[in-house]
């Protein structure tokens, strides 16, 4: 196993977990099942190589066609990522979320996320259609060497400030009485309408909120890979991701990083394990693992819907003696 | 208090509810009572805002509310209880009494990023409300137990505290006493008297006739998404017509 | 103006294609609350169990036929090994959702090393051509514009004016009601989802047929179709689903006569963001046949 094998398993980890925690925000705490998740990130990871790559009109990159390539410097086009997947669950979010039943927003959202791929891949003028966008460029690049191992050094230690810092909020938000309000609208969106909570507030908040996390793990993602392609986000990536989620157990932030680390990571590298050890043709392994993916979904949700970590009990300190207080504002 | 003036809500060509005229009086307990199928919940949906009427006004301390979504009104101090159980399952049952409370810094975005030290006052004071309720219903021991666990006496009780959470100024009860054991139904009986007498206004659907006789100053009736009468308990009873509608259903 | 002429007519054979599609899946949805996200898959191996007899010689009018049984066996024992038993668990709504979405990854893929990576297509003369006016189509295209015909008029009758029709119909609308009628809605929902898995076979060999060539993976592009018309329709209305079938299937063509091929999935995306806007409901919410007034 070499460096760069080490680093680049690292680095979708990071990715990964970036990812899952903020869809445990929308699906595992706030019960929205964003089936369109993966375009958040592609949003990030979109804007991010338009922000840093030169214009197409460039020598080099002149055999591909995007809008923008304004060359801006680290981190901008990371947040700038971030930025653009909250800006994106905006209109989504108003379209979606505002209106429609919630089983609906479920099939709206899987259409909207097949459209939106159909969409990129078709209209190249856009950002370059299925071809997609190639020789972005890394983080940085200007100011040290990206090919040493000591550069693959500096982008796990970046991912793993943007874990630590997703990761950070994902906890306050999880931990805090406007977490209880969010788990209460899953549990029974009407209820919690009677009791002066605004589900379409709440909702859209978290769809951006989500949306900005999905993006900045796009803009990660991109910075390393240096290409991104409609290819690299079509609806099964959310699956996967809702898979973790699932199996790590919904609602609780560990059991997001550990779905995380079990079901994208441990099954790609399965998979690469297999293959590399020449078992079986190369295009059945693959194919055996959505299979497997597949099976691990159902296993779990029949044997233990509430994942490896489920969401847990908060009891309160203290004990109950209190005193009696007057609960009616006399009017 | 609370003015309800020819409010309609048709579905489908169905009159659910046919112009509803009423004003439930301040500080005191109201029944709404009729047959299956009258409209009660209908009404109280849209006076509580879960329905938007077809038309009529509602007025709340002399205020259009007509046009105000569910949780405005909630957060004015018109708040609802549901007919069929509405707990928040996977939430303790002190944790359901929390959601409810309005006025907790760590309840936004904002606060609950700013962490637990910005928000932690505002928690304990309201566990300490919360538990004081518990107590009153005796339920200070299930504090810590799943809400969805409960039993349907119990949650009952839940949602009526998760009402009073909020420190309404009018309760809207949809049938508070179904499937609670007899013994529960006295002390619900107490502690709504002992709100009214600190002056909250409540409007009840009831099918139980003696229950309202007790608990209700006043009483409309409607059948066939219509008011068909009002007054009291014992007044309503010599009146051949309403008693015939009951019957007749 | 021929060129929209032509437009039109191949507008009429694609809606056709669709509304077949699309029926079924939004009787699947309104009669028995699942919303079956496998339903691309069952149209592609469908596909594939047609191309499999027309490769052997036969015409693929009976592979069709062919594949309308298979698509009805595979969805119901889908229903039966895996749905029914999960949702008798009391899996929620979304959980169901989840659960066919994993069902769907495990067939395309486990169909995979069987049939292959390449596109296929079925071996069929396109038939002679017919011209009405500026449209021009082939007789192939006409027989599926005319089967289309017929299963919609089918499926009408069925739910007008048969008990099993009536049956469905209160089933959707409230099924503990119809089971306390005495409806017997074990039975009535294992009858949707023979007929809806037919309708399903059928659609997946239309489609196939209508296009040049297929893979495994354009099950997925029959499943967006479908449920693109479903949604448009209002989902779990079959009438719904025909004229959501209607337009997109026009508007679609039509556009790529008027602009460009590449952009008429955007078209058919734009609608359906518009009705989602306008009616979040779906065109026909609660007038169709499946609503409880009915």
């Amino acid at each position: 196993m070499n460096t760069y094998y080490a680093a680049n398993l690292l680095i979708y980890a990071g990715v990964d977990i970036i990812a899952v925690l903020a869809l445990n925000l929308q699906f595992g705490v706030s019960g929205i099942v964003n089936f369109s998740f993966i375009v958040f990130q592609a949003a990030g990871a979109y804007a991010a190589a338009v922000l840093s790559m030169p214009p197409h009109t460039a020598a080099e990159y002149s055999f591909q066609v995007y809008v923008g390539g304004y060359q801006l410097p680290f981190p901008i086009p990371w947040i700038g990522g971030a930025l653009a997947g909250a800006l994106l669950a905006i209109p989504v979010g108003l379209v979606v979320l505002r209106k429609l039943r919630s089983d609906y927003q479920a099939i709206a959202l899987l259409v909207t996320s097949i459209i939106a791929n159909t969409v990129i891949n078709n209209a190249r003028p856009f950002l370059n259609g299925a071809a997609g966008l190639a020789l972005i460029p890394q983080p940085l690049q200007d100011q040290v060497d990206t090919y040493g191992d000591s550069y693959l050094y500096l982008y796990i230690g970046l991912t793993a400030v943007c874990v630590g810092l997703v990761w950070f909020l994902a906890a306050r938000i999880v931990n805090s009485p406007y977490g209880r309000t969010l788990r209460a609208m899953r549990e029974h969106e009407l209820a919690a309408t009677a009791l002066g909570k605004n589900p379409v507030a709440l909702k859209m908040t978290m769809f951006i909120v989500g949306g900005a996390i999905a993006g900045l793990s796009g803009a990660i993602l991109v910075g390393f890979l240096t290409v991104w392609a409609p290819s690299t986000w079509l609806y099964p990536e959310t699956i996967i991701l809702f898979a973790a989620l699932i199996v790590g157990g919904r609602g609780n932030n560990l059991g997001a990083i550990l779905g995380a680390l079990l079901v994208p990571v441990g099954f790609e590298e399965v998979t690469r394990l297999l293959i590399r050890m020449n078992i079986g043709p190369p295009n059945l392994i693959p194919a055996l693992e959505w299979v497997a993916i597949g099976l691990f979904i159902l296993g779990f949700l029949w044997f233990r819907p509430e994942g490896v970590r489920p969401e847990p009990r908060r009891v309160f300190e203290g004990s109950p003696d209190v005193e009696v207080v007057d609960r009616v504002r006399t009017a | 208090m609370l003015v309800a003036e020819d409010v309609h809500r048709h579905f489908e060509g169905m009159h659910a509810v046919d112009g509803v005229s009423l004003e439930v009086p301040r500080g005191q307990i109201t029944g709404l009572i009729g047959p299956n199928g009258a409209g009660k919940s209908t009404f109280m949906a849209v006076v509580a805002g879960t329905l938007p009427a077809s038309s009529g006004t509602i007025l709340f301390e002399g205020e259009d509310i007509t046009r105000l979504p569910t949780y405005r009104r909630a957060r004015r101090g018109l708040v609802r209880t549901f007919q069929l159980p509405s707990e928040f399952a996977r939430l303790t049952v002190l944790e359901n009494l929390l959601v409810a409370a309005p006025q907790n810094r760590g309840d936004s975005l904002f606060g609950a990023l700013m962490g637990k030290r910005f928000w932690i006052k505002d928690e304990e004071r309201l566990v300490t409300e919360a538990r004081g309720l518990l107590k009153r219903f005796g339920m200070s021991a299930k504090e810590s137990d799943y809400a969805g666990l409960m039993s349907g006496g119990q949650k009952r009780l839940i949602e009526i505290m998760r009402a009073l959470m909020l420190h309404p100024r009018c309760l809207l009860l949809d049938e508070p006493m179904s499937g609670v054991h007899p013994r529960v139904i006295e002390q619900i009986q107490h502690y709504l008297q002992s709100l009214r007498a600190d002056g909250l206004t409540i409007l009840m659907v009831e099918h139980e006739l003696h229950l309202v006789e007790q608990l209700c100053d006043s009483v409309f009736v409607m059948a066939q998404g219509k008011l068909i009468g009002s007054g009291t308990m014992a007044s309503l009873r010599r009146q051949r017509e309403i008693v015939d509608a009951y019957l007749v259903g | 103006m021929s060129i929209f002429a032509a437009a039109f007519g191949f507008g009429l054979v694609s809606m056709s294609v669709i509304a077949i599609a699309a029926v079924g899946f939004t009787m699947q949805f309104g009669i028995t609350n699942m919303i079956n996200l496998a339903y691309g898959q069952v149209m592609i191996s469908s596909a594939y169990v047609a191309y499999y007899i027309n490769r052997a010689g036969i015409t693929i009018w009976v592979g069709m036929i062919a594949g309308a049984f298979f698509g009805a066996a595979f969805s119901f024992l889908l229903n039966r090994l895996v749905y029914a038993p999960f949702q008798r668990k009391g899996t929620s709504y979304l959980g169901m959702v989840i659960v066919s979405l994993a069902v769907s990854l495990m067939i395309a893929n486990l169909l995979l090393p069987i049939v292959g990576y390449f596109s296929v297509s079925y071996s069929e003369h396109a038939g002679s051509l017919v011209r009405l006016g500026d449209i021009v189509l082939t007789n192939n295209q006409i027989a599926i514009i005319a089967l289309s015909v017929a299963v919609m008029l089918g499926i009408h009758a069925l739910l007008r004016y048969t008990r099993l029709g009536k049956a469905m119909r209160a089933t959707a609308a409230n099924p503990t009601l119809a089971r306390n009628c005495g409806i017997p809605t074990q039975r009535v929902i294992d009858m949707v989802w023979l007929i809806t898995g037919a309708l399903c076979g059928l659609a997946g060999v239309v489609a196939a047929l209508n296009s040049d060539s297929f893979v495994i993976s354009s099950g997925a592009g029959f499943l967006i179709t479908a449920l693109a018309a479903a949604v448009l329709g209002g989902a779990g209305q079959p009438y719904g689903a025909m004229i959501g079938a209607v337009i997109i299937g026009l508007v679609t063509e039509l556009s790529a006569a008027a602009w460009s091929p590449e952009y008429k999935e955007v078209v058919a995306f734009g609608i359906l963001v518009l009705v989602m806007v306008l009616r979040p409901q779906g065109l026909l919410a609660k007038r169709g046949a499946l609503a409880a007034a009915g």
